[in-house]
């Protein structure tokens, strides 16, 4: 019975959401082998590049797959230009003129570069899967918002950091974000690192929400809770290892946790279809110490559930690490 | 004037010659009218006007497509017809389409600058710490 209910949960949880596994019937095997071969050392032919990646593609999602991947096998991040960036917005942030005559300035050094040399940052990304679709005949659009990250947790409601796309397939909006798909970013080394994250491509939104808040809410294609504001700087902290196993993540719902000392907590989270993990820990961050324990772990179909007794109190920087790779931050206090 | 010695008959001939070609240009233009469409391509944005090089211009229903070179100017690969639409496009500019008509072989089009702000967050891998916030 209770397998029932679980299967009827998950049942409608597909129903509702768009996201990769409406596809599952469909192989991306041939797009990716043709986004893997297929070589432009500049962009300037764009229409010539999207046909070549499209043109033996039969579905909209297999076209958009070959788009998107190449995308994120082709183009880095622009760390140069990004400082630049984040420099003058913070200089101009109080003169809209001048920040509007440096964006114009911006664009065109911006489009300049990623067509010559491939490398941009999130809008740049964003306006190239867009204009790569609407070449392809499928519609796309671009989403301004607000990336949550380790650097960034608070928000000026003024000022959005990220952009990422929505493209329509079916007469139905799926998500995706290139420029995290794309690879790890170590900015303060001014290095970027090629290493494609499926979890970005056609992502279930309730995932999606939890460091991806759109400017317009309807963007965030929840059809219903969709966190305000306040509520999302609130979420928990997560990484892109979560994209690449998590479907959802349940709980906790906030980063900041209150409880009491010797209490368990309780951990959940929804997998993707088969993820294999070996190793699961929590890594306990408090003040210069630093410690790590294994929960006690419970999978049933694919929700999985740690549980975790709190035995001393403190004020702790709780990491969930999966076959040692980060995929999410909490702050607990424990209080006696 | 050569017309003031002119009989009318040959008047009357004359108006008959000019009714036949306007009728004959009239179904022309009506029917497909062949044109070599070519032309450059500008941006406009808040700063200046500059030539665009990598501009996607198609057909709308995609049949065709060339791009424009470095100098902005493009000779569209095949000839086209008289209420073609051409589709002008290029990353950071608003899309145009432009109807082709018998004088589209000399065209000048200009691209207006989008007003989208550029912005971008790396993804990063880096670990949160709590320390900072708390000393």
């Amino acid at each position: 019975m209770q397998k029932a209910i679980v299967f009827l949960v998950f049942f409608q949880a597909s129903l509702l959401f768009s996201q990769q596994s409406d596809f599952s019937y469909i192989s991306f095997t041939k797009a990716d082998i043709i986004a893997k071969n297929t070589k432009s050392r500049r962009l300037y032919e764009l229409n010539k590049l999207t046909i070549n990646l499209t043109k033996d593609l039969h579905t909209d999602v297999e076209k958009v797959r070959a788009i998107f991947k190449w995308i994120c096998l082709n183009v880095a991040n622009d760390f140069r230009l990004y400082a630049k960036n984040e420099r003058k917005r913070e200089k101009f942030k109080k003169d809209s003129l001048k920040l509007s005559e440096w964006n114009s300035e911006l664009k065109t050094e911006l489009f300049s570069r990623l067509l010559r040399r491939k490398k941009t940052i999130c809008t740049g990304y964003a306006y190239l899967f867009k204009e790569m679709c609407s070449i392809a005949g499928i519609e796309s659009k671009m989403i301004y918002g607000f990336g949550r990250t380790a650097d960034v947790l608070e928000f000026d409601p003024a000022y959005p950091n990220h952009t990422w796309n929505a493209v329509k397939l079916n007469n139905k909006w799926y998500l995706c974000d290139a420029t995290w798909a794309a690879g790890i970013s170590l900015p303060e080394r001014k290095k970027f690192t090629f290493k494609y994250n499926d979890g970005y491509f056609l992502t279930d939104p309730e995932l999606f929400i939890n460091n991806h808040y759109p400017i317009y809410p309807e963007d965030a294609l929840l059809k219903k809770n969709i966190p305000t504001f306040e509520e999302f700087a609130q979420l928990p902290l997560i990484y892109g290892g979560a994209y690449k196993y998590f479907k959802n993540h349940n709980s906790p719902s906030k980063m900041y946790n209150e409880l009491k000392v010797d209490t368990a907590f309780n951990f959940k989270y929804i997998l993707k279809d088969n993820v294999e993990f070996k190793d699961v820990k929590l890594v306990f961050i408090k003040g210069i110490i630093e410690f790590s324990r294994k929960p006690e772990i419970t999978k049933e179909e694919n929700i999985i559930s740690l549980n975790y007794w709190f035995r001393k109190t403190g004020y702790y920087d709780v990491h969930l690490y999966l076959n040692d790779e980060i995929l999410a931050t909490y702050i607990f206090n424990i209080k006696p | 004037m050569k017309t003031t010695i002119l009989t009318n008959n040959v008047k009357r001939n004359y108006l008959l010659v000019s009714f036949i070609f306007a009728i004959f240009f009239s179904v022309q233009n009506a029917s497909a009218q062949k044109v070599t469409v070519k032309g450059v391509v500008k941006g406009k944005t808040e700063l200046n006007t500059e030539l665009l090089m990598g501009v996607n211009i198609y057909l709308k229903d995609k049949s065709a497509i060339t791009t424009s070179n470095r100098k902005g100017e493009f000779t569209f690969p095949q000839e086209l017809n008289v209420g073609d639409i051409l589709v002008f496009s290029y990353l950071g500019f608003i899309k145009k389409e432009i109807k082709v008509t018998r004088n589209s072989t000399n065209l000048t089009v200009i691209l207006q600058e989008d007003d989208n702000e550029m912005l971008g967050a790396p993804n990063t891998n880096k670990r949160f710490s709590s320390k900072k916030d708390r000393q």
